[in-house]
């Protein structure tokens, strides 16, 4: 389904640009056709950021999709009336797309988690309700933050009669909203009964349906461990200046960088000519860059 | 001044007939609210960026975005192209659950407008802006094989545009929604439209990367054009009955009928003009001008409605005046007129012109918006002035009452019966009228704040839109039916007076 890719690629490319300062920078999304690297494997906070944004941009997709009639298939309003689907938009209209986007997500990505029964207390129950939390949470990243729009036209255009609708928001946007999430995630683990999952603080707020969860901590991604999903930082670029994740000290975990002089040449001072090209100058400079060791 | 049905109606009988239109108005309510879907549905859609032929005159082929002959797209403005020009291409109904559907002609009219998508890139431009655009709408019916043409139409729209809160790449402006087009009629099966950007001579050149154009379209829900079709048609005959039984009380009289009496039927007409379905014959004719006849008709109901309350307080002002005669309502009257006329015109330049040109809004120039500003001011001073001259003419009847209160004991009996009916009619129609304003003030309101309500995923059962527009609609039928019948010359009356003058004899 195209749709399906395509909401994969937008998932992977926001998911590289949130992590590009980190350690862990999602490049294990990638390779061997699968999304689901090993990574995945462990529940991490990592994991379960790539569910929910994975979530996010199926819903994303589909509903974009269903907009420019690329997808066919999207489906109608679920009102109870008419029974037919032609009765049905002849009576109240179709339903809306990010609703439909959601509807399909929920379908397509839980499905895989929802295949099998897991026995109480069991390891792999506990990662399937971790990844339905997150995928939940991925998913309402895009639907509850759709914004309203409304249009007057009532006698004269006045306000007597007023509709609105949903738009879909940037991705960026969602990317931003399942990073915070993930910044203040919550570790969870079984509860006495061994059905549920719950927050092993319990100092702290219970989680909310938009807030990730994880079952472990994650591993510090500083040498390479493909059994963890972990690429290591040697040969990462990394910023001299920085104090913060970017930086040497941090990104090459103490190990030291080497630094190298390279030319890079790149487009500036462009201008955009409707429609449709960009004139751009080719600006050459030389930077210094660091790798990690 | 004559008595009225309403004084000489026993108790049991008012309340019988309140208690009838309240049931009436509720089940107006409920069916607006449990059984309409909302009145109106959007559907957002996302516009196909096609290659097209450079052609001139421009856009001379119709672009697909889907279907049998879809035209070639890109997926993004950054791809390169050459000796093609982009036309943004947008079709509806779209196909859902693999099912083509299509618009029906109960849908009654569709509106278009557009949302201008621009991602950020590293620069702020000097918004506002003007979009040019060249665009173009057609038609197709279920076994055509080629588009027709409806209108095509330069266009030019002021583009405002904010910048994103978090200026960084990847993130949109926001920019405001821009109307398209406004079509009062809804006859046909599919409909395309295809829009260019032109660049000759410098036009577009402020608006820099636009990456998308959505196209939201507007309809009204063909459920809710049955209910209202139903309300219609059960409510005309209604009225048409109480008018009838008016007109005919008032033909009966032995003398010319007066001022009140007439301006009540002329408040009936109106309003049989407003109830009468020709809406009916739009399934089966084509008939752009009904978005233009209905805001006509409700224009002239409203106006005849606010004449007939000047004239009604005028009448029970109880200042030993002989008034009866329009010329000294001029001042009131004129404030009306005078509002209605600036609305009139200003309907006429946006949905008048809309009848040649679906494409043109009022509001796309500057000199029209101004126009159009000015117009709507003038109609709301000369509203202001007409409220100002209501109240002021209510409070002088609530003086007179007071002062015709102390000597109402010391009256003879005709005379206290004439004076306390005159009262309590005032009083009747005063309770009623505000409450009906009251009733539509808070369905305006509710209609307005309801967006803030509107949160999806919950399944709305009760359409709380729906159930305004049908309520306050019929809430206005029963007010005129009601006063069609309350206040309708009596014949009781002229029969007590007879025989209390025969006492006297």
């Amino acid at each position: 389904m195209p749709a399906v890719s395509a909401g994969a690629k937008i998932a992977l490319g926001e998911c590289q640009q949130q992590f590009h300062s980190r350690r862990w920078n999602c490049s294990l999304m990638e390779g061997n056709g699968a999304v689901f690297g090993p990574v995945l494997d462990t529940g991490s906070r990592e994991s379960a950021f790539t569910y929910a944004i994975f979530a996010a941009g199926v819903v994303h997709a589909v509903s974009r999709s269903c907009r420019d009639g690329q997808l066919t298939n999207c489906g109608c309003s679920r009102r109870m009336r008419p029974k037919t689907l032609h009765r049905d938009w002849l009576w109240g209209g179709c339903g809306d797309n990010t609703d439909y986007g959601y509807r399909f997500a929920q379908g397509f990505v839980d499905i895989r988690e929802r295949e099998k029964n897991h026995p109480r207390h069991s390891p792999e129950l506990a990662r399937t309700l971790m990844n339905l939390h997150n995928n939940e949470a991925g998913r309402r990243a895009v639907y509850s933050h759709t914004v309203v729009a409304c249009k007057c036209h009532g006698v004269s255009g006045s306000c007597s009669l007023k509709t609105c609708w949903n738009q879909l928001a940037p991705f960026r946007g969602t990317g931003n909203r399942i990073k915070d999430a993930y910044d203040r995630g919550t570790e969870v683990a079984f509860n006495r009964q061994g059905t549920r999952l719950v927050q092993t603080n319990k100092r702290f707020n219970k989680p909310t349906k938009e807030d990730l969860l994880y079952l472990a901590e994650s591993p510090d991604y500083c040498e390479a461990d493909p059994g963890i999903g972990s690429l290591g930082t040697q040969g990462r670029q990394c910023n001299k200046h920085s104090q913060g994740m970017d930086g040497c000290n941090l990104m090459c975990c103490g190990r030291g960088y080497n630094t190298y002089k390279a030319k890079v040449s790149e487009r500036c001072q462009c201008k955009f000519h409707w429609c449709c090209y960009v004139q751009c100058k080719t600006c050459e400079r030389v930077v210094d860059i660091n790798t990690c060791k | 001044m004559a008595g009225v049905v309403l004084e000489t109606l026993s108790n049991r009988k008012l309340l019988g007939l309140v208690i009838g239109v309240l049931v009436l108005q509720v089940v107006a309510f409920l069916i607006g609210g449990l059984i309409a879907p909302a009145p109106n549905s959007a559907t957002s859609l996302l516009a196909t960026k096609c290659l097209g032929e450079i052609t001139e005159p421009p856009l001379r082929d119709w672009l697909e975005p889907w279907g049998q002959n879809k035209c070639v797209s890109i997926q993004s403005i950054d791809e390169v192209f050459h000796d093609k020009e982009l036309v943004f291409a947008v079709r509806f109904p779209l196909m859902r659950e693999n099912v083509q559907l299509d618009m029906s002609r109960w849908f009654q009219n569709i509106m278009a407008i557009i949302n201008v998508e621009k991602v950020y890139k590293n620069r702020d431009l000097a918004f506002p802006a003007t979009l040019h655009m060249d665009a173009r709408l057609g038609y197709k019916n279920k076994g055509d094989d080629h588009w027709t043409e409806l209108v095509r139409s330069t266009e030019t729209r002021p583009l405002k545009c904010e910048p994103p809160e978090i200026k960084d790449d990847g993130y949109n402006y926001h920019c405001e929604v821009l109307s398209l087009f406004e079509l009062g009629s809804c006859h046909h099966d599919y409909y395309l439209v295809n829009i260019r950007l032109p660049m000759q001579g410098g036009l577009n050149s402020e608006t820099g990367r636009i990456d998308d154009l959505t196209l939201v379209e507007i309809h009204q829900n063909g459920g809710f054009t049955r209910v209202w079709f139903a309300l219609k048609t059960f409510v005309f005959p209604l009225l048409l009955m109480a008018l009838a039984w008016n007109a005919h009380r008032v033909r009966k009289l032995d003398r010319q009928a007066n001022l009140l009496e007439k301006s009540l039927l002329c408040l009936g007409c109106t309003l049989v003009l407003l109830d009468l379905p020709v809406e009916w014959l739009t399934l089966w004719m084509h008939m752009p001008f009904m978005l233009l006849f209905s805001d006509i008709r409700q224009g002239l109901f409203y106006s005849v409605l606010f004449s007939f309350w000047i004239i009604f307080t005028g009448e029970h002002l109880m200042d030993q005046l002989e008034r009866n005669r329009l010329v000294l309502y001029w001042k009131h009257l004129s404030a009306v007129v005078f509002g209605c006329i600036c609305l009139f015109v200003f309907d006429m330049c946006e949905r008048g012109i809309q009848l040649q040109n679906p494409f043109y809004s009022v509001w796309a120039t500057t000199v029209g918006m101004r126009l159009a500003l000015a117009f709507i001011v003038m109609a709301g001073v000369a509203g202001c002035c007409y409220f100002l001259f209501l109240c002021y003419m209510v409070l002088k009847v609530f003086r007179n009452i007071g002062a015709k209160r102390e000597s109402i004991p010391s009256m003879a009996k005709n005379r206290r019966k004439f004076y306390l009916g005159l009262i309590f009619r005032f009083k009747f129609l005063m309770f009623m009228t505000l409450l009906c304003a009251a009733m539509t003030v808070i369905a305006f309101i509710i209609v307005n704040v309801s967006e803030g309500y509107w949160k999806w995923g919950a399944d709305n059962t009760v359409q709380y839109n729906s159930a305004m527009q049908t309520g306050v609609y019929a809430m206005w039928n029963l007010y005129v039916i009601c006063l069609l019948i309350l206040y309708a010359p009596s014949h009781k009356y002229k029969m007590l007076q007879e025989q209390s003058e025969a006492t006297r004899e």
